[in-house]
């Protein structure tokens, strides 16, 4: 049997709005933890995005002064040869590191419309036997003629990704504890529309409505508010996104953990997905728990 | 069109409601199913709406046997079945046509058929003029027709009344009466449970008694009562014109219970 979407529409509108506090805490709850959820993997893919920008095997960076003479470099290079904790180095020329630049910078071109091939230093590239001897190393190249800057971008990679991955867990599990309440709220509000209802519920029954056709309205109920608790929540990752775009632009050693564009959808589609199967399972238990049919 | 064979019931806590019943109702009849209180009345309906199982025996339905369809044809099989009830079951916040409306609303049948039938229906229950009425605005009498009116927009084969007229007074239980007579001229077969002795004497149908779950009388153009034990105007305080025109029409049978006649007089 056919059933209207008009008449489905026109009873889930009606239930929410008769509803409508218990709806707004069910939506609250399921945008806030659906935001943790989008945050969490925001986060995991920024330190990922780091580290595919980067290579994690990049201990050490010894960026030279963009004017030094090639007595300097060579002299590096041997020094570098002879320390015992540098495994190996791999030189950038001002063409090379040019190039690295515009790759690590491609999402913001106003950096890289600065810079030219003469203007970036080149730079050598180390890997440590022990990266944690990388700020002994930077020392004994610091004061080396010639050098610009001592960097070791693994090192703080490393601690970024501890950070996060604690910072993961922490999020993910406030947002599971979240999710769960919000699955409870959604079947809480919709047994409150069946309860709400119960006389035209016990109506349809005896003329002879279909179980789904009874159903149905509670199911997009619970769908609906699933799916506007995403809502909120794509909005809260898009803001927070933007503002550490905004942010991350005054600290440049960073600028590498912008997301790009796509993977902010991919998270937000995710998290869409999530807001309805959130729906659906509260909704789903409700009507088989407390709707007769 | 109903047809019992050999139904047994028995609800959790081992309490029997109907034992071993056989029950033949052609197409067309018009039955009241009488009995004390918990006599098995109303799981007699219920089980033909299939809102209870039956323990063993067989149901037969418009050529169906109810106990053996699947859960997802009940739905159809109800649709066959109109209900109309003691407390009238009517929606508080919908109209009168909105009520009836709706009954083919969630069947899924097309609005140009809703628009066509509902006024139809109404106009036969006498409620044409009151269509935009909210059931808080009519009596109960008008109420009962609503439900009347939803239970039979549809055209089920079938009308099932429990106790229809548990709440009215005896004018208008004849009012109501008077209408489901109608309806079962149509060729629709009624099946009516009920406690009201005036309004079964007075129409001298087939009476099927039920005590403790047994029928122990099944008769054509029958009365309420053969014994005084159940033989009880319950739910009428006052002995009003019909009821007493009801036992004049029936003084000529001497079966009338003796406390039956005293109120009579």
């Amino acid at each position: 049997m056919p059933i209207s979407a008009g008449y489905v529409v026109r009873e889930t509108a009606s239930n929410l709005w008769r509803n409508r506090l218990m709806a707004l805490a069910a939506i609250l709850t399921v945008g806030v933890s659906l935001s943790l959820v989008g945050t969490a993997l925001l986060l995991r893919q920024s330190v990922n995005s780091q580290l595919a920008a980067l290579g994690d095997n990049v201990d050490l960076q010894i960026f030279m002064k963009p004017t030094a003479p090639l007595g300097d470099t060579n002299a590096i290079q041997t020094t570098a040869r002879e320390t015992s904790q540098i495994k190996r180095c791999n030189y950038l020329n001002h063409q090379q590191s040019y190039e690295q630049m515009v790759a690590l910078f491609k999402s913001q071109p106003s950096i890289i419309k600065v810079l030219t091939p003469a203007t970036t230093p080149p730079v050598f590239q180390c890997t440590l036997v022990h990266p944690k001897d990388a700020s002994a190393v930077a020392n004994l190249f610091n004061t080396q003629a010639g050098v610009y800057e001592v960097t070791f971008p693994a090192q703080s990679i490393r601690t970024l990704i501890a950070l996060s991955n604690v910072l993961q867990v922490v999020l993910f599990t406030i947002a599971v504890v979240l999710l769960m309440s919000a699955v409870v709220l959604i079947l809480m509000a919709i047994r409150m529309a069946i309860f709400a209802r119960r006389r035209e519920v016990a109506v349809m029954r005896l003329v002879g409505a279909t179980a789904w056709f009874i159903r149905l309205p509670f199911m997009v109920e619970g769908l609906v508010q699933g799916l506007l608790g995403a809502v909120v929540a794509v909005g809260i990752v898009l803001l927070g996104d933007i503002g550490i775009r905004t942010l991350l632009h005054r600290f440049s050693e960073f600028q590498s953990a912008v997301v790009p564009g796509h993977d902010v959808i991919v998270t937000e589609i995710l998290v869409v997905i999530v807001g309805m199967v959130v729906g659906v399972v509260g909704s789903a238990v409700a009507v088989r728990r407390f709707l007769t049919v | 069109m109903i047809r019992f064979d050999n139904v047994t019931k028995t609800y959790k806590g081992s309490v029997t409601a109907l034992s071993n019943i056989s029950i033949d109702i052609s197409k067309g009849e018009f039955v009241f199913v009488v009995g004390a209180s918990g006599s098995g009345k109303t799981t007699l309906l219920k089980l033909l709406l299939r809102e209870e199982r039956i323990d063993s025996g067989q149901i037969w339905v418009a050529g169906r046997e109810i106990d053996a369809l699947s859960n997802w044809r009940v739905p159809y099989l109800r649709r066959n079945l109109g209900c109309v009830f003691q407390d009238f079951r009517l929606l508080p916040n919908k109209t009168v046509f909105e009520n009836v409306a709706f009954a083919l609303e969630v069947i899924g049948r097309p609005r140009q058929v809703i628009s066509a039938q509902v006024p139809q229906v109404l106009d036969l229950v006498g409620l044409g003029q009151k269509s935009k009425r909210l059931p808080d605005e009519l009596s109960g009498g008008e109420q009962q027709r609503v439900a009347i009116a939803r239970a039979f927009v549809n055209r089920p084969l079938i009308l099932l009344a429990d106790e229809p007229t548990g709440n009215l007074d005896p004018t208008t239980s004849q009012g109501i009466m008077g209408l489901l007579d109608r309806i079962n001229r149509t060729g629709t077969t009624v099946l009516m449970a009920t406690h009201d002795a005036s309004i079964v004497d007075m129409m001298r149908r087939r009476v099927i008694e039920i005590e403790r779950g047994h029928v122990i009388r099944d008769q054509v153009r029958g009365i309420y009562g053969l014994d005084s034990s159940s033989s009880t105007t319950r739910g009428i305080p006052a002995v009003s014109a019909i009821s007493a025109a009801a036992d004049r029409l029936s003084t000529g049978t001497d079966a009338l219970g003796p406390r039956h006649r005293k109120r009579a007089h």
